[in-house]
């Protein structure tokens, strides 16, 4: 455990009345990527903002690869590359430009400062745009390099704050598949995002924070457990349903089942295991089938289960 | 250090591709004074007539060569052009009636006597129909000079009393009116801490401007917080005086090299020489560390880089007016000591005495206001409530 990159202990911050960041702890070990999946307002920014060192906390700590981070603090900002959620590059800059400056202020110099932002610009898809003044990017461009300067230093601890929004589908895979990359390479990620498709994919462990609050915290399976971990098959058709109905709750693994009179609503322990049998059992029964559906609890239901809301207003 | 360079360098880069400091600090400033220039400077384009001045005094009166003498000397001004016509009491006269001189002066019999023995004196002067501006000045000379002797008559006095041999005194008065300010109509203002028309219009829009060009660093931080790049600055391993302390340097820089700009430019166009080389940089590097100083005080006082705007105008509008960016300003009694204190007129009076010849020796309170000034501001923005840019 005193290996972790990023040990976040009993965290509060206030604005005002406001407590944006509630009593938050969790820990993020080398490689692994850590997901802060939250709704807008839910205080991932300012746990962010404390962890690079950028606000002050009102309590709690911050440590990063050993050090304790403040806002003061330098030996710990060696460690980070920070992706904020807004823009930060220079307009009036070009590409290279920004990241030959950001490199400087992170201590890199002379050939090595070059030879990595010239990786850095290949890794991000700007190598051919890198002469032009970043004003003139599209809006995908301009996230790419705001990505590329926090990878310069190599960081051990990478924070991604939103990267994918307002981002096309493809720009956002492209994001994801390097976030991917990187941790396959050994580095650590903290990732927020309101979509639970990234969290899902991306994320080794998942924090779920609303209104300041780590609701819950473990891989997406330990979650999913906490809802219960019951999946649904929907069978919609024709025939005599209530029938089948009484043949279908004989099956092992099938827990209950709602009868309609065109539509059977089966809740059961693992929806693909047992999905071949049931279709089979209502065929049997006379039953014609004209769509089955399989539900599997998701983030979002976690979401639901946790706070009685859904993860987008 | 090396990290400190990289911010300001950077940063200055921006502000060049960012043509507005060009636009403010050069372009608006420039145009400004073009403008005045063609309001105020009209007067000085007035075509003076030459003027032809007819002087009788008697022969042996040795005062009266001085008088003339002194007129003579304004054919040297630039605007000028008189011509003495030396002649009799009656000459002089008909001259005038006949219209061939505009203007006739008549010394007294008496003349240099009635001075030394400190009695009023009177020179008659003639005016003709067609006197014009000309003669017009060539009269307020005299008067100056008749006010000088009357200053000539007390160090006669005073050198009798001392027991001067009276055969001295001629040559004491004329020394002590020799010189004296009234009879140069060259220079205009008398005083060596006064700048000439065009050099107080290029001196005090460039003190004016300064203000609004050390703008563009220190209240960079604002847009840089606006923009999400002061986040990013601070995730960096850097302390963080380095942020501001690049920022700081940004204006100093822009200040200084914009003021310099604008002196010589302004002072090609406008015809006005500010003098020594080295004491102009020195207020200038002066002016640019009290402008950068009151940008501090600004970027406490506003919350988001408009506000600063706004600040930053109402500040520099009233240290230039109070400088006397657009015309002289007096006060009276605690309010002129107060208006001493302002850098812009500091650089300003720095700039009379160097136009004057002075050097970097004679400059030393302006040097010192402007100075103190910054140290003040920075001390007073220490005193205002941080509102997050200045960590
Ligand atoms: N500087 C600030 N001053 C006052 N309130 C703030 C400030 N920063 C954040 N807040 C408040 O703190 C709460 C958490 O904000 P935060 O930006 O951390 O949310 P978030 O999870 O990042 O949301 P989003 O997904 O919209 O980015 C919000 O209610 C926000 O209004
Ligand atoms: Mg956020």
């Amino acid at each position: 455990m005193t290996h972790d990159v990023l040990v976040v202990d009993s965290l509060v911050r206030r604005f005002g009345d406001l407590t944006a960041v509630d009593e938050v702890s969790f820990r993020i070990a080398p490689g692994e990527t850590y997901g802060l999946l939250g709704p807008n307002g839910a205080g991932k920014t300012t746990t962010i903002s404390m962890v690079a060192g950028l606000i002050a906390a009102d309590a709690g700590t911050v440590t990063v690869a050993g050090e304790p981070m403040t806002p003061r603090a330098i030996e710990p900002k060696r460690h980070l590359g920070l992706v904020p959620q807004e823009l930060a590059i220079y307009p009036d800059l070009t590409g290279r430009e920004n990241l030959t400056l950001f490199g400087r202020l992170q201590g890199l110099r002379g050939s090595e400062l070059k030879v990595r932002v010239d990786e850095v610009l290949a890794l991000i898809g700007l190598a051919d745009r890198a002469k032009d003044r970043s004003k003139e990017y599209s809006g995908g461009m301009k996230r790419r390099l705001n990505i590329g300067i926090g990878l310069l230093n190599r960081p051990t601890l990478l924070i991604l704050d939103e990267p994918t929004v307002g981002v096309d589908p493809q720009s956002r895979n492209a994001i994801l598949e390097s976030v991917e990359a990187l941790s396959g390479e050994g580095m650590a990620v903290l990732y927020t995002t309101h979509y639970m498709e990234e969290a899902e994919r991306l994320c080794d462990r998942i924090g779920i924070i609303d209104s300041g609050r780590l609701q819950a915290e473990g891989t997406r399976d330990d979650l999913i457990r906490l809802t219960g971990g019951v999946d649904t098959i929907r069978l919609g058709g024709s025939g005599d349903l209530a029938a089948a109905a009484e043949e279908l709750r004989l099956i092992p693994g099938v827990e209950r089942v709602d009868a309609e009179r065109r539509s059977a609503t089966l809740t059961v322990k693992d929806a693909p295991a047992l999905v071949a049998q049931v279709v089979g059992t209502a065929a049997d029964c006379g039953v014609t089938l004209a769509d089955v559906e399989i539900t599997r609890p998701d983030l979002e239901s976690v979401f639901l289960h946790l706070t009685g809301k859904g993860l987008r207003d | 250090m090396r990290q400190l360079l990289a911010l300001t360098g950077s940063d200055l880069l921006q502000r060049m591709r960012d043509k507005s400091v060009l636009i403010f600090a050069l372009l608006v400033p420039l145009a400004l004074m073009t403008v005045f220039n063609l309001v105020f400077g009209a007067a000085d384009d007035l075509e003076i007539d030459p003027v032809t001045v007819a002087i009788s005094a008697p022969a042996d009166d040795d005062l009266a060569p001085m008088l003339t003498g002194v007129v003579r000397s304004l054919d040297d001004a630039d605007e000028l052009d008189v011509t003495v016509v030396e002649t009799d009491e009656a000459g002089a006269r008909r001259q005038v009636e006949d219209g061939d001189t505009p203007l006739a002066l008549v010394v007294p019999v008496g003349f240099g006597e009635a001075a030394r023995a400190g009695e009023p004196v009177t020179v008659e002067a003639v005016r003709g129909d067609e006197a014009g501006l000309g003669a017009e000045i060539v009269l307020s000379v005299v008067d100056g000079v008749l006010d000088q002797v009357a200053s000539g008559t007390v160090t006669a006095r005073a050198a009798l009393a001392e027991g001067v041999a009276p055969a001295d005194v001629g040559p004491l008065v004329e020394q002590a009116t020799s010189g004296g300010p009234a009879y140069d109509v060259e220079s205009g203002q008398a005083s060596d801490e006064q700048l000439s028309a065009g050099a107080a219009l290029v001196a005090g829009q460039a003190g004016l401007f300064l203000l609004f060009t050390v703008s563009f660093g220190v209240t960079g931080l604002l847009v840089d917080r606006e923009s999400g790049t002061l986040a990013r600055l601070r995730s960096m391993p850097i302390p963080g005086w380095v942020i501001v302390a690049a920022k700081a340097l940004v204006s100093f820089v822009l200040g200084a090299v914009a003021t310099g700009v604008l002196l010589a430019v302004g002072g090609y166009l406008f015809d006005a020489d500010f003098g020594s080389v080295p004491a102009v940089a020195l207020l200038v590097l002066c002016a640019a560390a009290a402008g950068t100083s009151v940008m501090f005080l600004v970027v406490r006082v506003a919350s988001t880089s408009e506000q600063a705007g706004i600040v930053t105008s109402i500040v520099a509008l009233v240290l230039g007016i109070g400088g006397g960016a657009f015309f002289p300003v007096s006060a009276a009694g605690a309010l002129s000591g107060v208006l001493d204190l302002n850098p812009v007129a500091a650089l300003l009076r720095g700039l009379g005495t160097t136009s004057g010849g002075g050097g970097l020796a004679d400059i030393g309170i302006p040097v010192a206001i402007m100075l103190g000034f910054a140290v003040v501001m920075l001390l007073a923005s220490r005193l205002v409530p941080d509102r997050g840019v200045l960590s």
